[in-house]
């Protein structure tokens, strides 16, 4: 700490607007200003900066900047680009503060740009160890800012925290050894004076949990633990000791309710992810949405989507909150289109299971009870020889960000219509290495399955508008004020549709596949939307 | 000729494949290395550790996956198999392509290069077809040639042959040139587009995406459309290529299933 306070002391004797919270004056160097809790909690208040990875801490992925709107969303064309010096596919949403922007990168990097210009500041390089244990490629999601220091996962499962005006490291911290199979990649979360952090690792026979940190000093608050230990009684869902290896990893960013005091997040697949016969019972917290006290780590409730799961069907999606009128009741809710294929209505006071309906193609499931519970179809666990169900592992959706707009009042996913092959077969747990027991195999090719973005009336569940994507997509959506959806394909398209009808009103070949989530902010008065396609980073605005 | 289940190549993702095409060579410190574990239960071995460390990327069966690129087509970042050791051992730079576990011992990788090559070998196959009758056949009256193109010579409105006998099995060529139909890969549908002056562009399905389009005709012309400024578009999965039922005898498509299957990389 006595570090970090020389260095702001340094810098606020040499940057002379520091403090300045509004947006940059024409002409002027853009400003960068401490981004305090309170401007966190009210992050809708100031459209023109996006100040965490789902923008707002209701997670709805909702932009109130309304300049490039439906009707003059076609004018848009190329601002700037800065290319990532990494073949990895990007993923990450960019944050925005008074006109400077954070983008992390591959493997474990992040860069400070011009929000206007795309053209550097600085960037920080995290050293990584070269026995890195990752199941899926080398990604890094997002930081999360409170104050002038930046906080970021590393695929040594670290967290850092880096000043946010020089790219310094302030502190490094081990939150698990990397050895045994943990890594970082989500974007961490700040609620008060803390920073909430998952890992991933679910692959790997990892125990799942989720931290929160002092976002000064670096020193761990509490712990979560995804799996309970054998002094709780859910530990009994968890045959013998395979709660040890059980995974139930919690690798995206989750969303808070200041009124509740309550941090929700979702847990991974239970581990090994296709073989089911070591782990049986109902595998408590995988595959669940928790709400945890901030102050204490506490579990208020739990929702578990998918109970032993066979498939590898995290519940690892972005939680959407937002206050709805339901029956004549003002509901606060959480909305959920999980891996599964059903989406789900959940309030989140209580944990209650409120709407729940497929969103996507299913053959597991009969239904969900009057808990929401799934009504399983027999025979649909993997096998040695290879059992066809939809929706195939990467999900009806996946991690990818959905979004809400509380003008339409509708959710908006990416909805794919697929199935595999699932196999099972025996595996030992060896620690660091991968523990999973088995695999799927599609058994079409990908033109023959559907994908769409669909969106949802979530006091219902039913289908308002759906519009086909050719032949997949794999990337987050953005709502705005000007009525729109944004998102990308894994065709390299980014596109923009009507809020309210779904037509397609916009769209640009920018080359590579999109893996991450739009975002918007405004510098100077003018609206801009990012997205990451390939290893790029574009960013558009209207034409001047 | 339709390839059945073609798509199994060439339908992955192709960022990672593009990633490798791309990349440096290898590490070649393994060069002058042989093989020590190369008997049948290597394989078997090498195979599920393949499975367990390299098959969420590549596929189960090493036919490709998310992340990874077909393996059993050959590999383009090494011949030996001190390089593909290396490989497997190390990742390739800058690619998406990670190295095995670091837990892994030398034998497990050597296990896993044993299994990589048993999916590359040449299939002993002992068919009753005449290879040189079959080209004859296959120029002539099969009237293959006219779509199909080997070696540089022939039609453009088929696969190119030129190495199918890598990829196809006896069983499974016979199955293709009998039933066409059955299952045939999506870049060789025909796709129908009617524009807004009502004229009809038809042809074989050569990229579709969720805007756009490109299809080459019966004259081979190529065309690109926008969805959005036609009239309307439809697909036709089903081949554009005849069965040979009723055309050929069945000592014929022996002849030419013997052509087709020493077709493969080792006899261009």
């Amino acid at each position: 700490m006595k570090r970090l306070a020389i260095i702001i002391a340094l810098l606020v004797g040499t940057v002379p607007v520091l403090g300045q919270e509004t947006e940059s004056q024409p002409g002027a160097t853009p400003s960068f200003s401490p981004v305090t809790w309170e401007r966190l909690l009210n992050a809708k208040d100031e459209p023109h900066n996006w100040l965490m990875y789902s923008g707002t801490l209701d997670s709805q992925h909702f932009s109130r900047l309304d300049q490039v709107h439906n009707r003059n969303v076609s004018e848009l064309e190329l601002k700037w680009a800065y290319q990532i010096p990494q073949l990895d596919r990007a993923e990450t949403v960019p944050v925005v503060v008074d006109g400077v922007m954070f983008i992390t990168e591959a493997p474990s990097n992040v860069v400070a740009v011009d929000a206007a210009t795309g053209r550097q500041y600085w960037r920080y390089n995290h050293p990584l160890p070269d026995d890195l244990r990752i199941c899926c490629g080398r990604n890094n999601r997002g930081v999360a800012i409170l104050g002038e220091t930046l906080y970021m996962s590393t695929l040594d499962a670290h967290l850092v925290a880096i000043d946010a005006r020089t790219g310094n490291l302030v502190w490094d911290k081990a939150v698990a050894d990397y050895r045994s199979g943990y890594s970082k990649t989500a974007a961490p979360l700040i609620v008060k004076d803390e920073v909430v952090t998952g890992m991933a690792g679910g692959e790997f026979g990892v125990r799942g949990f989720i931290d929160s940190y002092n976002a000064a000093s670096g020193e761990l608050e509490w712990r979560a633990d995804t799996i309970p230990g054998p002094d709780h009684p859910d530990n009994q869902t968890w045959a013998g000791d395979s709660w040890r290896t059980g995974g139930s990893a919690s690798w995206i960013t989750g969303a808070y309710d200041p009124d509740l005091d309550l941090v929700y997040w979702g847990t991974g697949n239970p581990g090994p992810d296709w073989n089911g016969d070591v782990r049986m019972g109902d595998n408590l917290y995988s595959d669940s949405a928790l709400a945890l006290n901030h102050d204490t780590g506490a579990m208020e409730w739990y929702f578990q989507f998918t109970p032993h799961d066979v498939h590898d069907w995290d519940a690892i999606q972005v939680p959407i909150l937002a206050d709805l009128n339901m029956d004549g009741q003002d509901r606060k809710v959480m909305m959920w289109a999980n891996r599964n294929a059903f989406f789900y209505t959940i309030d989140r006071v209580t944990g209650e299971f409120l709407v729940g309906k497929p969103f996507a193609k299913q053959t597991w499931a009969e239904g969900l009870d009057s808990n929401g519970r799934p009504i399983r179809v027999p025979n649909t666990s993997p096998t040695p020889e290879g059992t066809l169900v939809s929706p195939p592992v990467g999900g009806g959706t996946n991690w990818f960000s959905p979004a809400y707009s509380p003008r339409t009042e509708l959710f908006y996913v990416q909805a794919f219509d697929g199935e595999a092959l699932y196999f099972k077969r025996d595996e030992d747990y060896v620690e660091g290495d991968r523990y999973t027991g088995g695999g799927q195999q599609y058994n079409l090719p990908m033109d023959k399955y559907e994908s769409f973005i669909r969106a949802i009336d979530p006091k219902t569940g039913d289908l308002r508008w759906e519009y086909e994507i050719q032949p997949r997509s794999t990337a987050g959506l953005m709502a705005t004020a000007g009525d729109l959806v944004f998102s990308g394909s894994v065709d390299g398209y980014f596109y923009a549709l009507d809020a309210v009808s779904g037509e397609e009103l916009w769209h640009m070949n920018v080359g590579r596949m999109v893996h991450s989530a739009p975002m918007s902010y405004a510098v100077d008065g003018k609206q801009y939307i990012t997205i990451a396609a390939g290893n790029v980073v574009y960013t558009f605005g209207l034409r001047d | 000729m339709p390839i059945r289940s073609l798509w199994t190549l060439v339908a992955p993702v192709c960022l990672a494949a593009l990633y490798l095409v791309t990349a440096p060579a290898a590490p070649q410190a393994q060069e002058t290395t042989e093989n020590p574990f190369t008997t049948n239960l290597d394989v078997r071995m090498g195979q599920r550790v393949f499975r367990q460390q390299c098959g969420r990327c590549h596929g189960r069966d090493a036919m490709g996956g998310e992340l990874g690129p077909d393996l059993t087509a050959g590999f383009r970042n090494s011949s030996t198999d001190a390089g593909l050791f290396s490989i497997v051992r190390e990742g390739l730079p800058n690619t998406q392509m990670i190295g095995i576990s670091r837990r892994s011992t030398d034998q497990s990788v050597w296990m896993v290069v044993s299994y990589l090559n048993s999916l590359n070998e040449t299939i002993a196959a002992d068919l009753p077809g005449n290879t040189a009758n079959g080209q004859v056949v296959f120029n002539g009256k099969g009237n293959c040639s006219s779509c199909h193109m080997v070696n540089g010579e022939g039609g453009r409105t088929g696969p190119d042959l030129s190495r199918v006998g890598g990829r196809r099995d006896p069983v499974e060529l016979v199955s293709d040139l009998r039933t066409p139909d059955e299952d045939v890969t999506p870049r060789w549908w025909t796709m129908r587009v009617t524009q807004e002056d009502g004229s009809v562009v038809e042809g074989l399905r050569m990229n579709e995406d969720t805007f756009t389009l490109r299809i080459m005709d019966d004259d081979e012309n190529l065309w690109s459309f926008s969805k959005g400024s036609v009239r309307s578009f439809e697909r036709d999965e089903t081949s554009s290529m005849p069965s040979v039922e009723g055309t050929l005898t069945g000592s014929e498509v022996d002849d030419v299933v013997a052509y087709l299957f020493s077709l493969r990389r080792e006899e261009n």
